[in-house]
């Protein structure tokens, strides 16, 4: 069994690195998470240091600075030094209290991938185990799992999410557990429907005449067989758990004080009627590259890992 | 087929009473009493008193006899307090209790050496219970009940040491309620009996009243929208599935994908810009006559339609694989009349099922269009609730909002039924 979930994974890795836009995607990815890891170190090191970050420290001479690489001339001494100083001077401009635009977005970016790693890690545990409780005991539990996620689906979800923030208190915590505790409903439901499919089999039989218990059969024989899906899943959740931080961000219960894209766009979108264009631009293009990448790849996993589309395309 | 219908018919009452608990859970256990968000930091307690008695938060939450009182907070010390032989401690109440109630005082206490012995002292009021108790020296619970007069007055509260030196490290007050059924969760089914979704906590309107107001330029919003994407979506699906594989639907699918991965926000804000203020095509802000939704509707479409025509796309090709689409083509018709004669009547129905399950949802209308283009509907009074934590408008939406989806879900399980004779509940 081993084996064969082994190769179901390397020849969907093949389909996936045959393709260059997904190449390039992961690329992407690859790019933003060592980005996010960057803006945390240097999160952590404002932290440590206890000292006003550099990119919410206010300076009002340089405000409105636009988009520049070579903001210093060079000078003699020191030539390449500077040189790289010129470069890293403010290259994507300030905003209207003089702060970087390109460090925020870095650590906009961090609170992003921050955002969609923790939600995943509190919906995708909650799905999966409802998911594959209910798809392999059924009955009264199965009833009552099934009863629990509609009742939440059937809540408007937006609005659900804002509420549980509003109700935690405004700040990150409020949208992980906003983000989290709702968006488990769809991989449970995937999951129950597949782990349903797979209870009857040859292999499980075999499992529980050998006298196995229910978990050890739900977790080491059915979970790896119906794993895929929490990868797609995963994949295509992220993005849209960043484009739900923005958006509460954004309306100002979401993250306070620290520079999300949501407070970004917040605030660069007053300025965008004098023709301050490049906070709006930075911030924009890194939420449509992210997601743009994301949903590319999660669908291209969904091809290369699902093997009923799969026989259905050839 | 009856029996069918009667149990789908049941199994919306365990789902409307799913989502009141889960409101119930989210807004009053976890949320607690939002008397001092809507009164402001500087009132008196006896008006957060006077608040929660309005709205029953000061109820027990399930069930109960006891409930606690603003006038005395139950307070923890960090550091045991020690009282003397012949001292008192009076309970400092921050407002006169109530006249003809039965409270019950709790103080954890203990005696410092052996054999200490106290007495409680309801003043001019009656002690129902032994007033006196002999302590050990381990922590333990004293509890005195007394019944308030029919004047409410501050009266003290004493607890007097008639023998040896004590400890005690928390007290607290509770006032009995008239029934144990007398909870919140009772209060909050029997309000909602009554079709009362609460008042504002800012305006002090009533919910429905604000509701009935916003739900008409919600819906002139939301519904051209949808209706608008849907017919767009499902012809451009149609278009992917007839050139499938080939360059147009290629195009198709990859704009799609990036359509969908622009930030709403984004799309709202540009879209202001560029089409509003920069080239005049729309008017920018305002809800007067038809032509200030033109705008809103033509971003709302454009937005969602990325997503939609994947769907849509996804829900055509799944039908054009199947054995009928096969034949059809074998005896000899057109590409496009096997996919409009065949495929597509086939393909309506998850588009329907998608379509009418998505209704309700029309109904909260779109939170950042309506807070964006200053549309007065129910999208922007969600937002601004809460943004000023207003509890009950955002309890009212989201109540109204799931119900309707339940009754949804209700009617096209209902009409599948009558139309399609397989299906049959398990």
């Amino acid at each position: 069994m081993e084996e064969c979930g082994q190769s179901l994974w390397q020849e969907a890795w093949r389909d996936l690195r045959r393709r260059p836009l997904i190449r390039g995607c992961l690329g992407i990815i690859v790019c933003f998470f060592l980005v996010a890891l960057y803006g945390e170190i240097v999160y952590r090191y404002y932290q440590i240091a206890d000292r006003t970050p550099s990119y919410s420290q206010v300076n009002l001479s340089e405000r409105y600075l636009p988009p520049s690489l070579f903001r210093h001339p060079f000078t003699k001494e020191g030539r390449l030094w500077a040189g790289v100083k010129a470069l890293a001077y403010r290259p994507w401009g300030t905003d209207n209290l003089g702060r970087d635009v390109l460090q925020r977005t870095i650590q906009g970016t961090r609170i992003a991938f921050l955002v969609g790693v923790v939600t995943s890690l509190i919906a995708i545990p909650i799905g999966v185990l409802l998911g594959c409780i209910s798809g392999y005991f059924g009955k009264g539990i199965d009833d009552l799992i099934v009863w629990l996620y509609s009742t939440i689906e059937s809540i408007p979800g937006l609005l659900f999410i804002l509420a549980i923030s509003m109700v935690v208190g405004k700040g990150i915590m409020g949208v992980y557990l906003g983000i989290g505790l709702t968006t488990w409903v769809g991989l449970c439901r995937l999951l129950r429907a597949e782990v349903m499919k797979h209870r009857d089999r040859a292999y499980v039989m075999a499992a529980r005449s050998l006298g196995y218990s229910s978990w050890r059969i739900i977790f080491r024989h059915i979970l790896p067989n119906v794993f895929h899906i929490v990868i797609i899943t995963f994949s295509l959740r992220f993005p849209a758990a960043i484009g739900t931080e923005v958006f509460m961000s954004f309306l100002g219960i979401g993250v306070q004080g620290e520079p999300s894209w949501g407070i970004m766009i917040g605030n660069a979108r007053l300025r965008l009627w004098q023709g301050i264009w490049w906070e709006m631009a930075a911030v924009s293009a890194a939420i449509l590259l992210v997601v743009l990448a994301f949903n590319l790849v999660g669908d291209a996993l969904r091809d290369a890992l699902d093997p009923r589309l799969r026989s259905k395309e050839k | 087929m009856t029996r069918f219908i009667i149990r789908r018919l049941l199994y919306t009452i365990p789902m409307v009473f799913g989502v009141i608990l889960i409101t119930f859970i989210l807004f009053n256990v976890v949320g607690g009493s939002p008397a001092s968000m809507a009164l402001g930091k500087n009132v008196s307690p006896q008006a957060l008193e006077e608040f929660d008695e309005q709205r029953g938060f000061n109820k027990p939450l399930l069930f109960g006899w006891w409930t606690s009182t603003r006038a005395f907070p139950e307070r923890e010390f960090a550091e045991p307090i020690t009282l003397l032989v012949g001292s008192n401690f009076t309970v400092p109440f921050l407002f006169p209790l109530r006249p003809d109630s039965r409270y019950r005082l709790k103080v954890e206490i203990r005696s410092k050496g052996t054999g200490a012995r106290v007495r409680f002292l309801p003043g001019i009021w009656a002690a129902l219970s032994d007033p006196a108790m002999d302590l050990s020296s381990h922590w333990q619970w004293g509890e005195f009940l007394f019944k308030t007069g029919t004047n409410s007055g501050a009266e003290p509260v004493l607890l007097s040491v008639e023998k040896g030196n004590i400890e005690f490290r928390r007290v607290q007050i509770e006032r009995r309620m008239p029934h144990w059924s007398d909870s919140q969760l009772v209060h909050y089914f029997h309000t909602l009996a009554r079709l009362d979704l609460g008042t504002s906590l800012m305006t002090n309107e009533k919910v429905t009243t604000m509701l009935k107001r916003g739900i008409l330029p919600s819906l002139a919003l939301t519904v051209p929208i949808f209706f608008g994407g849907l017919v767009l979506s499902v012809a451009l699906a149609l278009v992917c599935a007839y050139w499938r594989n080939r360059w147009p639907d290629r195009v198709f699918v990859f704009l799609a994908v990036a359509l969908m991965s622009v930030n709403y926000l984004v799309w709202i804000i540009l879209g202001q810009f560029f089409m509003a203020y920069k080239w005049h095509w729309f008017p920018i802000w305002g809800f007067e006559s038809w032509d200030y939704l033109l705008l809103p509707v033509t971003i709302g479409i454009l937005s969602g339609l990325g997503g939609n025509l994947r769907f849509y796309r996804t829900v055509i090709l799944d039908e054009i694989y199947k054995d009928y689409v096969r034949t059809a083509f074998a005896k000899g018709m057109s590409p496009a009349g096997v996919l409009f004669r065949h495929v597509l009547p086939n393909a309506m129905i998850p588009i329907v099922t998608n379509t009418v399950i998505a209704i309700p949802f029309l109904y909260t209308g779109s939170l950042l269009l309506e807070s964006f283009f200053g549309i007065p509907g129910l999208g922007g009074l969600s937002i601004n609730a809460i943004n000023s934590s207003d509890v009950e408008v955002v309890r009212g939406v989201v109540l109204v909002g799931a119900i309707l989806y339940v009754v949804a879900s209700l009617v096209t399980d209902l009409c599948y039924a009558l139309v399609d004779p397989r299906v049959k509940l398990r």
